[in-house]
């Protein structure tokens, strides 16, 4: 039986993605119970009835912040979780690290300053809500990656772990004095720096929800159908060679699939910081490192990862509310050292 | 089955390989020595296509260049002297991945037989008991092993080794050897490795390279050019008078 | 050891805000010099050989309430933020607050600088005193310091009288406001940060909650303070009868009021069904100055109609 498993898809049994969608869902209907105004479940699933249905006498007075507040956050945090662990979870493979994440390697930030650039010198394309904003994000997603991959190659050929962290630093500590710079020079246009360096997904509705859901239908399948290669660059890219991937071209599309995610994620969102690293090490120790089984697990673990944290940064202080970065960022970083002080043991 | 002809690789200005040219007939077991620096793993990374080269490498009388990877890996399989394990993958997991070249497509999970090439790479290095253990738990000389047994289940024409007992133990250096050595037995296989050990490229070797600063210095039977002829300038010593000598120790025993 | 730290701190805490109650002018009139001591909003007590000639406004706020007090002219530099009134805007402009040049302000030999109390504050009033210029530290939280402080700087430059006066005008004309205001129950939600940053609302002391008050309404997140980070869901929640906003609309995007009007479930708040939001001007409403009354009148027009 465990080698059926191995080699015919190494996924999980139909009943194991139940129950994990199941969880979620627990989760998500908690999260929209709970916030800092408290909604009880009757009211939730009449408001959500009369939506469906168009039956206004349906509605409760909370009808409104659950159908135009709390769903849309939620929808759009639950998605985010799941874009940004599946992000760190492929990039962990590829990087064969288990510190890779947006935030460690400085990618978010990249794509922070994409957007930050784009709001303070125009360009407003007329694509989805944040237009330009959504394409500069991704282009320096992408670029930023290909510096820091290019970067730590040139100084380490091998590819080390603390190499690439490393670096990731340098260029996060570059890119966000670029990014005072701009606004300093932009002024008002970029209001508060802080949306960009502690992420929140405080306001966003339903085109976020659709923007987020497209991509991650996208890259997720594209990722997802990489799952072999990725298990191959997991285990060294000598061997992934060896083995006969195709390296620079799954390298790139895995890369690209990995930036549009997180160009869109920052665009919305801000910087989450260290969710694409805890939620896929959690993952990893419950599910074992294949990516068969990892990625589609870490998706729905970030997803609740995320909800809760996000949770938590809505009832903490109420009625104040901090950004969910910072709940995430104090979590992640406890995470950072504990895996770091693992991995080191190991490599 | 491989043709290389007139093969070079430098970096920036500085020459690692220059003018090298050799042929790997079915049933051989090439070995390339060299002191360090002669450029014998650059030769590895060039059939692995791991570096940029000039020349040509041909196998089968076609261009390594005009392969698909997953192609030209049902053919040139490599195993590197150190592995890089990071997360606990299981042995069969890893072992599994050498399928990979055979069964490429992802949505469709494997090609019929890919288990039972599994199986048998996992009982032929002895593995079979260890298969669900995780890699992070092995032993030096199990670690490599399950690289063997990934490459035996990828079954390519022809293995290309880089050191494969460097830093093992005796008795792993032993049973390395002998399993390729009973690998190359079968119809229409071939091996090239890189040593540092002459004694054991002499032992195993059916041809020979001796490379020195990326030129060829000699090439043929094991036992002419892993020679004090050879050697000796090459290492600048005397080389088979130190192996001597070290051998004495035991007889004095 | 701790402890006793402690304790000092303690008790300097307590010294300063004994000092800063009092907040005013100690006069210690030595006739024939001129010269004479001050106490200013941080109780930091200093002497100037007579009314200052050459002041230095970094703040926004004092500016306004030099010119108000006709001591314009005696005005000559501001900070880089001093834009009311349009006079103001002629004169040389200088970094102010974290960025403040102290080099700069020393070489354009002041003989006095105002300026508000920020967390470098201490380091650069320092470096100027060293230099031999007085400097006036002015921090109004309420509409009461407000009137402290521009008594304070009457004194400074020697307008006193016309302190006195406009301070005088100030309290009748709030006095006025809250007398034809009637006391109710109705709440204003303030916005000071737009939906596109993150909301932010003014919670318990700001001018905005005391003016608020002042005009018979009640606050809708009288349980924060200061200005705090809020969510969408609160402010549906408590459902306000007013927004008041303090963002200014950028050209070519839907102005402020009517990005508010279509927010995506704020059609059930009372403000936004009845038409009731309002753009304000930040400029009045958050700087510690005399504009401070026109503020509470444009709230007062907006509450009860002209």
């Amino acid at each position: 039986m465990p080698s059926s498993t191995v080699i015919r898809g190494g996924g999980f049994r139909p009943a194991a993605y139940g129950a994990m969608l199941l969880g979620t869902a627990f989760v998500f209907i908690i999260s929209v119970c709970l916030g800092s105004v408290s909604v009880p479940l009757r009211d939730v699933f009449a408001s959500v009835a009369a939506a469906l249905s168009g039956e206004k006498q349906l509605l409760t007075g909370h009808s409104d912040i659950i159908l135009s507040v709390r769903i849309p956050r939620v929808l759009c945090v639950a998605l985010t979780g799941a874009s940004l662990s599946l992000c760190g979870a492929a990039m962990q493979g590829i990087l064969r690290n288990p510190l890779a994440d947006g935030s460690t390697l400085g990618v978010s930030g990249g794509a922070s300053l994409g957007a930050v650039l784009a709001i303070s010198f125009g360009s407003r394309l007329p694509f989805f809500g944040g237009g330009g904003v959504v394409v500069t994000a991704i282009v320096f997603a992408f670029m930023s990656l290909a510096v820091i991959l290019g970067l730590s190659h040139k100084l380490d050929r091998s590819l080390s772990t603390n190499t690439i962290i490393l670096t990731g630093i340098v260029y996060s500590m570059f890119v966000s004095s670029i990014i005072s710079l701009v606004i300093a020079f932009a002024g008002d246009k970029v209001k508060t720096i802080t949306f960009w360096t502690m992420g929140s997904l405080a306001n966003t509705d339903y085109l976020n929800v659709l923007t987020i859901l497209t991509a991650l239908l996208l890259c997720a399948s594209l990722i997802l159908m990489r799952s072999r290669e990725l298990n191959a660059f997991a285990l060294g890219e000598d061997n992934a060679r060896s083995v006969g991937v195709n390296v620079k071209r799954v390298k790139l599309e895995l890369l690209i699939a990995v930036s549009i995610l997180i160009g869109v994620c920052v665009s919305i969102g801000g910087t989450i910081g260290f969710v694409g690293l805890v939620s896929p090490h959690m993952t990893r120790m419950l599910t074992g490192p294949n990516h068969k089984r990892l990625l589609s697990a870490s998706m729905f673990f970030g997803a609740c990862f995320l909800m809760l944290a996000d949770l938590l940064s809505r009832t903490i202080v109420r009625p104040m509310e901090l950004p969910v970065g910072v709940v995430t960022s104090f979590i992640g970083a406890v995470a950072f050292v504990f895996i770091f002080k693992k991995s080191g043991r190991v490599g | 089955m491989l043709k290389v002809e007139n093969l070079g690789v430098s970096y920036g200005d500085l020459k690692i390989l220059d003018g090298l040219s050799f042929t790997l007939e079915q049933g051989q077991w090439l070995m390339i020595a060299g002191p360090n620096g002669a450029g014998k793993s650059t030769v590895l990374r060039a059939l692995s296509r791991g570096c940029r080269y000039t020349g040509q490498i041909s196998l089968k009388g076609r261009d390594i260049k005009r392969f698909k990877p997953h192609i030209l890996a049902q053919k040139l399989g490599f195993l590197s002297q150190r592995h890089e394990v990071t997360y606990p993958f299981k042995v069969r997991e890893v072992v599994a991945l050498g399928r990979y070249a055979h069964s490429k497509n992802a949505l469709y999970g494997g090609a019929a037989g890919d288990e039972e090439k599994v199986s048998e790479a996992l009982s032929l290095t002895g593995l079979s008991e260890l298969a669900e253990k995780s890699v992070l738990e092995l032993s030096g000389g199990e670690l490599q092993r399950t690289f063997i047994a990934q490459l035996f289940a990828q079954d390519p024409d022809i293995i290309v080794l880089d050191e494969p007992t460097n830093s093992l133990d005796l008795i792993y250096q032993k049973q390395v050897f002998q399993l390729i050595e009973g690998w190359i037995k079968k119809e229409g296989r071939a091996v090239i490795s890189v040593v540092h050990d002459l004694s054991l490229a002499r032992l195993y070797g059916t041809k020979a390279i001796l490379l020195d600063r990326g030129r060829v210095v000699a090439m043929g039977q094991p036992e002419k050019v892993i020679s004090e002829k050879y050697l000796n300038p090459v290492y600048s010593m005397d080389v088979s008078g130190y192996m001597r000598e070290i051998l004495s120790t035991w007889q004095r025993g | 050891m701790k402890k006793r730290q402690f304790a000092l701190i303690l008790a300097l805490a307590l010294g300063l805000s004994l000092l800063a109650s009092c907040g005013t002018v100690l006069e210690k009139p030595e006739e024939n010099t001129g010269s004479f001591q001050l106490v200013d909003m941080e109780g930091r007590v200093l002497n100037l050989e007579g009314p200052a000639e050459r002041v230095i406004a970094l703040t926004a706020s004092d500016c306004e309430i030099l010119f108000a007090l006709g001591a314009g002219d005696f005005v000559i530099a501001r900070g880089q933020y001093c834009n009311y009134p349009e006079k103001a805007l002629e004169l040389q402009a200088i970094s102010s607050g974290s960025e403040t040049n102290t080099e700069q302000i020393i070489a354009l030999k002041p003989d006095l600088v105002i300026m508000n109390m920020m967390d470098q504050t201490l380091k650069q009033i320092a470096a100027m005193e060293k230099a031999g210029i007085p400097v006036v530290v002015n921090s109004a939280e309420s509409i009461d310091e407000v009137y402290k402080s521009i008594e304070l700087i009457g004194k400074a430059v020697g307008k006193d009288m016309e302190a006195e006066t406009l301070v005088s005008d100030m309290r009748k004309n709030f006095e006025d406001i809250s007398s034809k205001s009637i006391q109710g129950e109705k709440t204003v939600y303030f916005e000071v940060s737009p939906l596109e940053y993150g909301l932010w609302t003014a919670g318990k002391g700001t001018f905005m909650d005391e003016i608020v008050e002042l005009l018979g309404m009640k606050n809708a997140f009288p349980d924060v303070s200061g200005w705090a980070e809020i969510s969408q869901e609160q402010v549906i929640e408590r459902n306000p009868d007013y927004i008041v906003t303090i963002s200014m609309g950028t050209l070519g995007q839907p102005s402020p009021t009517e990005e508010i009007m279509s927010r995506r479930g704020w059609q059930g708040i009372k403000a936004v069904s009845e038409g009731a939001v309002t753009e304000i001007d930040s400029d009045e409403i958050a700087r510690p100055g005399p504009r401070l009354v026109s503020a509470a009148e444009g709230l007062y027009a907006f509450f009860y109609g002209d």
